[in-house]
């Protein structure tokens, strides 16, 4: 297959959530990809793209944020990045939740932390940039 | 799609039926309705989510809050997720902590 690369831009509300999980979803028809891959995918982009939009923009108090998503689609590998220009967050830094932690009653749970553990391991690898300012989240997706 | 979330209660028993996708902006909605249904102290919670098609994290917060908010006495039980939502269970831990059933009761 061609390299192929495409640019969404969104504003960032959570209205968005749902019309990125129709584009990504029809992506991953249109490449293919597995429906269980094709969800942890879209689920992976749901929780970073939650976490930009909430504590990136909404809670600095930016009204008026704004984020791309930009699907590379390569020989073997589905490639989502995410870009924003938000305060910069490193969720490879962020420590996961131990096995110890998964097996804490809920009702005892510490609240943080579950949306960056899903998204980092619902794909086949997840890799964080800053680069001219902007958050770069890439999510890399096996195609065969 | 639309989030939907519609409740009732028999004999202690809260049923809760919810259907579509169930994000962080959607969250919300099934908050209220646990907190509308806590009213009335059920011993048992029954979620119906053969048609809930998605699932985020701020899903998973809100079953906490559920355990929080009713007591962690009170059993919860899934009734037929569909397997990408078992996956999300499974990899977070929370399939310890609620009851995975194809029927309720079972």
């Amino acid at each position: 297959m061609e390299a192929k690369k495409i640019t969404y831009s969104y504003v960032a509300s959570l209205d968005v959530l749902e019309s990125i999980r129709e584009m990504l979803t029809q992506a991953g028809n249109d490449i293919g990809l597995s429906k269980r891959k094709t969800y942890q995918l879209t689920l992976a982009i749901d929780e970073i793209a939650t976490n930009v939009i909430k504590y990136g923009y909404q809670e600095a108090g930016i009204s008026d944020g704004f984020f791309d998503l930009i699907i590379e689609f390569k020989e073997g590998e589905l490639i989502v990045s995410l870009e924003d220009t938000a305060t910069p967050f490193n969720p490879i830094e962020h420590s996961l939740p131990t096995e110890e932690d998964l097996n804490i009653p809920l009702e005892e749970r510490p609240i943080g932390g579950l949306g960056v553990m899903i998204a980092r391991q619902s794909v086949d690898e997840f890799k964080y940039e800053f680069v001219n300012n902007k958050n770069r989240n890439i999510f890399i997706v096996k195609t065969n | 799609m639309n989030f939907t979330v519609t409740s009732e209660i028999n004999n202690k028993v809260a049923t809760l039926t919810l259907v579509g996708s169930l994000d962080s902006s959607s969250a919300f909605v099934f908050q209220e309705e646990i907190q509308k249904v806590a009213v009335q102290s059920p011993v048992e919670m029954v979620l119906r989510v053969s048609e809930l098609s998605f699932m985020a994290s701020a899903g998973l917060r809100m079953i906490v809050f559920a355990k929080q908010k009713l007591g962690s006495q009170v059993q919860i039980y899934m009734v037929s997720p569909q397997d990408q939502i078992i996956d999300t269970l499974q990899m977070t831990g929370f399939i310890h902590s609620v009851h995975i059933v194809d029927k309720y009761p079972e």
